[in-house]
């Protein structure tokens, strides 16, 4: 079935306002999806407007690449941003993003995308100063059109299909690019199998970042003991519901653990092996009741000395260095918990060109 | 000469897509004065095992409950596994859940 998206308005209409009492925006003014607009987007997509990408729930809307063009359009995008938009979608639709709950819960959690790769530069992406902030068009717009469809195809409305108690200001728009020039390291997207030479979206269901300040250490962990600080509450998802989470580690701090030759796991083994949060924490030491929580993996010891990990592996803490070359900070972002996978996905859908690494025969694991 | 102006439109988009799913109706009341065999699915909520256990007994004190069995979901976030649904549906005439967030 084919319904039709377009209707006749009269040419003297503010489609600004029209669009407003439409209930289509997501509280800032839409850039009005004119013809010609979502024409242009429509053919950075392969055009064939017809063909439906994913179903978005909890509406389960079919985002066609015509609805896909138009919600990109309002949210301000050029054309070339496009494909970025489309494989954050497709990331997000799978059934391990699990994007029903996601939208659906209580939690404050909203998508954040991280871009890896060539086209973060193509298209002009901040990956540097003010990285989570304002000011650039590229990670401003191509996080809000996410939001957009979340909003419009997803029915993601606050108060109704958006249950959020307090939702973060990164429902608006969540998506950065990583430093890739200012790391000391191999790019994330290259930790997880793919060539340099591609680019990627990473997508997490997460709470805003915390920042962490250390301006004093000069080894590994000096620095690291201070993100193990952020990530040692009882207070984030993670702490009471595992799942995974982000850190974003400054190019300052960055260059101070690599000038020791500390590798990317050394940073995640390390900040697994070091949290503090025991069972007592997390259960209150059973002051409301005996509290099992089942929401933590079984193999988590339940006497109230065991150490109770933030995330169950280090593999879950997903490590991006990002930021402006100025300044020793970095950043703890927790995530929504074990209800959601985060997603890695190829802009071009193409999964991961390198297999085992192996040498004569005998392969790594 | 006319004095009417021929009022000029233009296009606009709806962003919202198409759902395409089929309207579902709700399953027949039960029988009042039957012993109902009643499923209670936990969701693993923080609170929904004490306000299912709390719903249960106030039920089971009005005396139309006739046995009562117990279902756990993997995850409050996602649906039931389609083999837990259809247990459920096998064993029981209704089924009592709850959020209990």
């Amino acid at each position: 079935m084919v319904a039709k998206i377009t209707q006749p308005v009269a040419e003297d209409v503010d489609l600004v306002e029209w669009y407003y009492e439409q209930g289509f925006s997501d509280g800032l003014p839409v850039v009005p999806p004119t013809p010609e607009k979502p024409s242009a987007v429509l053919a950075a997509l392969g055009g064939e407007p017809d063909l439906v990408e994913c179903r978005v729930p909890p509406r389960w809307g079919n985002l066609t690449r015509e609805v896909l063009a138009v919600n990109i359009v309002m949210a301000g995008c050029k054309p070339e941003y496009a494909p970025v938009v489309r494989a954050a979608m497709l990331a997000l639709s799978g059934p391990a993003f699990n994007l029903n709950g996601v939208q659906a819960t209580t939690h404050m959690a909203s998508p954040l995308i991280v871009v890896n790769g060539p086209v973060r530069n193509e298209i002009g992406m901040n990956a540097g100063a003010n990285v989570f902030g304002s000011g650039n068009r590229a990670n401003a717009t191509i996080g809000r059109a996410v939001r957009l469809i979340l909003l419009n195809v997803g029915g993601g409305r606050p108060g109704e299909l958006d249950k959020s108690t307090l939702g973060h200001p990164s429902k608006y728009t969540y998506c950065i690019a990583e430093n890739e020039e200012a790391s000391p390291w191999a790019p994330y997207h290259v930790e997880q199998g793919y060539e340099a030479e591609d680019s990627t979206v990473f997508a997490i269901a997460a709470e805003a970042p915390h920042s962490v300040t250390n301006h004093i250490a000069n080894d590994p962990e000096g620095v690291l003991d201070s993100v193990v600080s952020a990530m040692s509450t009882i207070a984030h998802n993670n702490a009471v519901s595992s799942g995974a989470c982000v850190v974003v580690i400054g190019p300052e701090h960055g260059a101070t653990i690599a000038s020791k030759g500390w590798t990317r796991s050394d940073v995640r083994s390390y900040l697994w092996m070091n949290t503090k949060n025991t069972f007592a924490d997390v259960s209150f030491n059973h002051r409301y009741g005996t509290v099992y929580n089942r929401n933590l993996p079984r193999w988590y010891g339940r006497a109230p000395e065991s150490r109770t990990p933030i995330v169950p592996s280090p593999n879950e803490i997903h490590l991006f260095v990002a930021g402006g070359e100025a300044g020793r900070f970095s950043a703890f972002i927790p995530g929504w918990g074990h209800m959601t996978s985060p997603v890695i996905r190829a802009i071009d859908g193409r999964p991961p060109a390198s297999g085992p690494v192996c040498v004569d025969g005998t392969c790594a694991l | 000469m006319s004095t009417r102006a021929t009022r000029r439109e233009r296009t606009v988009y709806d962003p919202r897509g198409v759902v395409e799913a089929e309207p579902r109706s709700i399953a027949p009341r039960l029988e009042a004065g039957s012993a109902i065999r009643l499923g209670v699915l936990d969701n693993t909520k923080w609170n929904a095992r004490k306000l299912l256990q709390a719903t249960v007994a106030e039920l089971e004190s009005g005396g139309a409950i006739g046995e009562v069995r117990y279902y756990k979901k993997e995850t409050f976030s996602k649906n039931a596994a389609p083999d837990l649904i259809r247990q459920i549906a096998q064993e029981n005439d209704a089924v009592l859940t709850a959020v209990g967030d």
